[in-house]
């Protein structure tokens, strides 16, 4: 039914396009496009830069918290027990070894023989601090660290034992 | 990957009229017809990387060209889905298409009398050649919608031109 008009209509399309778009519009569009130009480069290189300190930031937390893992990775980090019993441990070594200071001008040559013992069980000490960080068993370390203290601190309380002795045997003599 | 500034002259040279008719067609004013072809030129021009040769560019152009219409017309919170009374329109079909002198001015005119959601769908079915089926995808309506609403617009638009036909005589 009617469709004279459908008809008409679709075949005279081109008729019904007759209105004329505003004459400045090129105009407007090319200054737009003018901008768009312009303002190009500048947002690349903002984004550029944002990624560029993105970047950098990442960077100094990663090394900052690489350093923070390697230098101050210390027993407590591991088991709080065990750091106990090495501070425990570490300060009795200290007062031990004062100790042992005072015989030292007596007795010269035990001194040096002691300390010499003494040096060992230390480097053996530092080797297992710095295996710590890396290493995949952690509290083994930690407890070889400990017991490393410990033997430390016997061999200081035999040490200290000795030079009494050799001192009291020494002072007898003279007398 | 930009086209010298002659190319896109040209291509506006080419289709800046038959999109502005376009965009007046859905939207009905001069001045959001003519933001439209501007938006709708810049888009192209920028994004014509993006544009695979599957279409004609002129085709590829009146897409964007209709989008921003209907988004436009969506802001102004058109409902496509048809709540204009049909009671104005006589249900006999009194009009009789060979007594009247078809004139292109004067459908034109009518068109632009017919509510927005009337407008849009005669439009695009009778005028930019879309099918029911690509009417539904565009308005994001049923095509069964887009049939109806297409129907009622064409008695609508054919009562609008009896009444004119006799104001004439």
């Amino acid at each position: 039914m009617n469709n004279r008009l459908e008809t008409y209509v679709k075949d005279n399309r081109k008729a019904f396009d007759i209105m004329e778009p505003p004459a400045g519009l090129w105009a407007k569009i090319e200054q737009e496009l003018d901008t768009k130009k312009k303002k190009k480069p500048v947002k690349l290189y903002l984004w550029m830069s944002a990624a560029a300190a993105i970047v950098v930031v990442f960077g100094l937390v990663w090394l900052y918290a690489g350093k923070l893992q390697n230098k101050d990775l210390e027993i407590a980090d591991v088991s709080a027990s065990y750091a106990k019993k090495e501070v425990h441990f570490a300060g009795l070594i200290t007062e031990k070894r004062d100790s042992l200071a005072i015989f030292a001008s007596a007795n010269p040559e035990l001194y040096k023989k002691f300390t010499a013992d003494l040096k060992k069980l230390d480097e053996d000490y530092e080797r297992l601090k710095a295996e710590l960080p890396t290493s995949p068993n952690q509290t083994f370390v930690v407890k070889a660290m400990v017991k490393n203290r410990e033997i430390q601190l016997q061999l200081l309380k035999q040490q200290l034992l000795i030079i009494n002795q050799v001192d009291d045997y020494k002072r007898v003599n003279q007398i | 990957m930009q086209g010298s500034r002659a190319a896109q002259f040209e291509l506006y040279k080419l289709y800046a009229k038959a999109m502005y008719n376009v965009a007046l067609r859905i939207l009905n004013y001069e001045e959001e017809a003519e933001d439209v072809l501007q938006e709708a030129f810049l888009d192209a021009f920028t994004r014509i990387v993006d544009f695979r040769q599957e279409t004609t560019f002129g085709l590829w152009l009146k897409q964007i060209v209709i989008n921003k219409s209907i988004n436009y017309l969506r802001k102004r919170k058109m409902e496509f889905v048809g709540t204009e009374e049909i009671s104005e329109v006589p249900d006999e079909d009194s009009f009789d298409d060979s007594d009247v002198q078809l004139q292109a001015e004067e459908i034109r005119q009518a068109i632009t009398q017919l509510p927005d959601g009337y407008r849009v769908v005669l439009s695009l079915y009778l005028l930019e050649g879309y099918d029911h089926e690509e009417i539904a995808h565009i308005l994001k309506i049923s095509e069964n919608t887009s049939r109806t609403q297409y129907m009622r617009a064409k008695k609508k638009l054919k009562s609008i031109l009896e009444q004119k036909g006799m104001r004439d005589e």
